[in-house]
């Protein structure tokens, strides 16, 4: 049996799935914050390039992948595809587990998958400089990679959190020419505002954002650039998912199951939509995808379907999508990319529709995953990925109970190399499981935008 | 600044568990006859060993009671003010205690257990900071150190930099049910303690967690958001300064150690006893309970809390009662127990309890079986 399906470089997707063009009815659109009307492609090139605003709001099935893209892809692309012999025999399953390795790449996440196209296409417009928000510094890592390849000056947002949580990734964006500063920050009202508000915050992706947008649209030479949630990020990311369902095919096999971690729901997107679009398209009806978040910050489990600003300080367009409300501040878990209060408009709507669904999982659970995975298939992966990992084995345990043979891919998003510290907290039994209280918090007062 | 530590020891404490006996208040002629030896020097040995040197200065009683240790330890210049005398009684720790205060010390480091923390509490209040190194048989009070060498951890960090200041609960143990197996703890008071964030917490911390007023201005906020959003419910708040924080949001007052009931944001009665709690329950169509974690071993509703009573309790419903804690207490108990006094009441909780432990933010913790058996 085949441990590892490799593609061809020439086999490398050259256009980028875009399920828009299946949807059976368009997307809401996104307002603009001020007036709360549609918004327009123009009330959006202030901070984003024509190309990348047409992609946005496209409904063409297809993208071509320009071939400067495809050629700095190619430098790890076509990624692997493992079957995880291995975990399945740790796990006495069935089930046949197959996971996509993204953590090859050089920012060692699926990040760079859109962070080089989104460099590209600034560069072609003439932009000297891209500012952006991380997490966990996984997406400002890539940022900081793609941008040095087009010669553009990056500045990039890191939680604070995380930015004394994992210096390193802070050491990779500076190894790679970029500058990196803990948000809130006081460089941007945004930052001034909540450093004001609370001098200890924590911070939060919603603030990084704030502030992110605002440093793009107070430079005239400046553009933001976003790294999950946004339609052409999930665009961009369906290479992983194509070529899945190629290494698959040339097994003879198709995913009865397909599972990705859940921040802002790029890497899920990028995993699933190919097999959703089959899905909604008649041609595998039955395949089931999940995706999985934190029970810290459930978006799709227990937030509101409704629209919804994107940031804190609410400079975004407002979005249709899950939410926990734009204020919300998820707590300081390990698995920081995964700390989004909203999703993916596209993703929040193939849940809603009942296309895809979402689980979510404790923080020492998941650990226990990444352990058992590490221990069995070698690879230490990342704490966001680490939830894909435990709802692939909780799948497989069900084929164990059942009997049942079932095909189960799961994108494993990054590797966790930087993460040791989590990794070490997990060991030191010094975990909490946070959770999201979520019916005290409906009853409390709810702060969405209001939308007439 | 030199800091200035009233240090004294129970030359008794713990000498009832080394024999056998759960306790030895009361017991101490027993556990002599039982061969029972004083122990207690030997634990504070350990920690002021790790304080030799440090810029601080001991005001201690004479003989067991704190100068063989410190002499011991090789700890100089301290100055004896309480003259032990023999034997020793709890009188003596509150006599100790009263001369410290008189001194102005900074802070009373005792080594004992629930019973000596009871005493120190009991004489100075939360007027000073109270730190316990473990030496009892029981140490249900918050105030007691994980070990002695965190107690020494925690005064050299007094030292140096800020003080991280906390709550701390004394509870009360019934000592005859305690020796039958039956473990019942009452809330005493709440004394003022210090604690080490870094030491507590790990390798990994993360902000919020660091302090405990912060922590506790995000329960109280979150919470006065919800009764505020939920006026047909009517909040019986129980003991406690955490709690408590829900009633400043409001600007309304609040008994420390029992319950009050709150509507809408606004305090219906205050200092309820079992009798006047169903009163009230029985006229509210929907009622909800939020309680404190209480005591080193994180009891949830310790079957000493009269007031709220199993029968009160099933009025209220499980569903309706919400527990509340900072991080820094739930880091320091992995396992919470559950103690109604009703044991078919105790098993309806389940396995895990969702704790409230910032603004919008909670921590699913594990319930353990409550026994005093080792
Ligand atoms: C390794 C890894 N996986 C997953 C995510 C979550 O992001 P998304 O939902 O956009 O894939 C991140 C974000 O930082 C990440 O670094």
């Amino acid at each position: 049996m085949q441990t590892k399906i490799i593609l061809d470089e020439e086999e490398m997707p050259k256009r980028w799935y875009n399920i828009q063009g299946d949807l059976p009815s368009p997307l809401d659109p996104p307002l603009n914050p001020q007036t709360k009307n549609p918004a327009t492609p123009s009330d959006l090139a202030a901070i984003f390039p024509m190309e990348l605003i047409r992609q946005e709001m496209s409904a063409d099935r297809y993208i071509d992948i320009p071939g400067e893209v495809q050629d700095v892809l190619r430098l790890w692309r076509p990624t692997p595809l493992y079957r995880a012999t291995r975990l399945e025999r740790a796990l006495k399953t069935p089930a046949k587990i197959y996971y996509k390795w993204e953590g090859v790449s050089p920012a060692g996440s699926h990040k760079p998958n859109t962070a080089v196209p989104q460099a590209y296409y600034n560069m072609k417009e003439g932009v000297e400089r891209i500012a952006t928000e991380t997490g966990a510094g996984q997406w400002g890592s890539a940022l900081a990679f793609a941008t040095m390849l087009y010669d553009i000056q990056c500045s990039i947002y890191m939680v604070r959190s995380s930015y004394t949580q994992k210096p390193y990734r802070k050491s990779m964006m500076n190894v790679w020419g970029a500058e990196c500063i803990p948000s809130p920050s006081t460089k941007t009202n945004a930052g001034r505002a909540m450093l004001e508000k609370d001098p200890d915050t924590p911070g939060s992706l919603g603030v990084a954002i704030s502030e992110a947008v605002e440093d793009a649209a107070t430079h005239s030479n400046t553009h933001y650039s976003l790294g999950s949630v946004l339609n052409h990020v999930c665009l961009h990311q369906t290479i992983i998912g194509l070529e899945c369902r190629a290494q698959l095919a040339s097994v003879e096999s198709y995913p009865d199951i397909v599972i990705g971690c859940v921040g802002g729901g790029s890497n899920f997107a990028g995993v699933s939509f190919p097999f959703a679009g089959d899905k909604l398209i008649g041609k595998h009806p039955e395949v089931e995808i999940i995706g999985v978040e934190p029970a810290s910050c459930p978006t799709l489990t227990k937030g509101l379907y409704a629209y919804d600003y994107g940031d804190e300080a609410g400079l975004t367009p407002i979005m249709k999508m899950y939410t926990l409300g734009h204020d919300f501040i998820p707590p300081s878990i390990h698995a920081g990319g995964l700390r989004y209060h909203g999703d993916s408009p596209i993703v929040s709507r193939l849940v809603h529709d009942g296309v895809m669904r979402a689980v979510s999982y404790h923080q020492s659970e998941v650990f226990d995953a990444a352990q058992t995975f590490a221990r069995s298939e070698g690879f230490i992966v990342a704490p966001e990925t680490s939830h894909a990992v435990k709802a692939a084995i909780d799948e497989a345990l069900k084929c164990r109970k059942s009997g049942e043979e079932k095909t189960i891919l799961f994108n494993a998003s990054g590797h966790g190399d930087f993460d040791m510290s989590a990794y070490d907290a997990y060991y030191a039994g010094n975990l909490s499981d946070y959770e999201y209280p979520d019916s005290l918090i409906r009853e409390a007062l709810s702060r969405l935008p209001k939308v007439p | 600044m030199t800091v200035t530590i009233g240090f004294l020891v129970n030359p008794i404490a713990g000498m009832g568990g080394a024999v056998g006996l759960k306790g030895t208040d009361g017991l101490l002629a027993e556990a002599i006859k039982r061969g029972a030896r004083p122990e207690a020097g030997n634990r504070a040995l350990v920690a002021l060993r790790k304080l030799k040197g440090a810029p601080l200065r001991f005001l201690s009683c004479s003989g067991p009671m704190g100068e063989d240790a410190l002499n011991v330890a090789g700890i100089t210049g301290f100055e004896v003010v309480y003259q032990t005398p023999h034997p020793t009684t709890s009188e003596d720790t509150r006599r100790a205690c009263a001369v410290f205060e008189v001194h102005g010390v900074d802070l009373i480091l005792f080594c004992g257990g629930d019973g000596t923390a009871r005493d120190v509490y009991d004489t100075v209040l939360d007027r000073i900071p109270i730190l316990g190194i473990p030496a009892g048989v029981k140490m249900y009070s918050a105030v007691f150190a994980t070990t002695p060498e965190s107690a020494a951890a925690i005064i050299l960090n007094l030292s140096q930099s800020v003080r991280h200041m906390r709550d701390a609960e004394i509870v009360d143990v019934d000592e005859e049910a305690y020796r039958d197996g039956d473990l019942r703890t009452r809330l005493h008071g709440y004394a003022q303690s210090l604690y080490l964030p870094g030491l507590v917490q790990g390798t990994k911390q993360v902000l919020e967690d660091q302090d405990e007023d912060r922590a506790k201005e995000g329960i109280g906020r979150f919470l006065a958001e919800v009764i505020l959003g939920t006026p047909d419910i009517l909040y019986l708040i129980g003991p406690g300064s955490t709690t408590g924080a829900i009633a400043r949001e409001f600007g309304i007052p609040k008994t420390i150690l029992g319950f009050d009931a709150v509507k809408q944001g606004r305090l219906v009665a205050s200092d309820l006893n079992e009798e006047e709690i169903i009163r009230l329950l029985e006229r509210e169509k929907k009622s909800r309970l939020i309680v404190s974690i209480i005591g080193a071993q994180g009891s949830v509703l310790g079957r000493g809390t009269r007031q709220v009573s199993p029968r009160v309790i099933r009025m209220i419903g499980i569903e309706n009662i919400i527990v509340v804690a900072t991080p820094h207490k739930l880091s320091e108990t992995p396992v919470l127990f559950v103690d109604t006094g009703d044991e078919a009441l105790d098993k309806a909780f389940g396995p895990h309890i969702s704790v409230i432990s910032g603004y919008q933010i909670a921590q699913r913790k594990r319930i353990g079986v409550l026994t005093t058996k080792e």
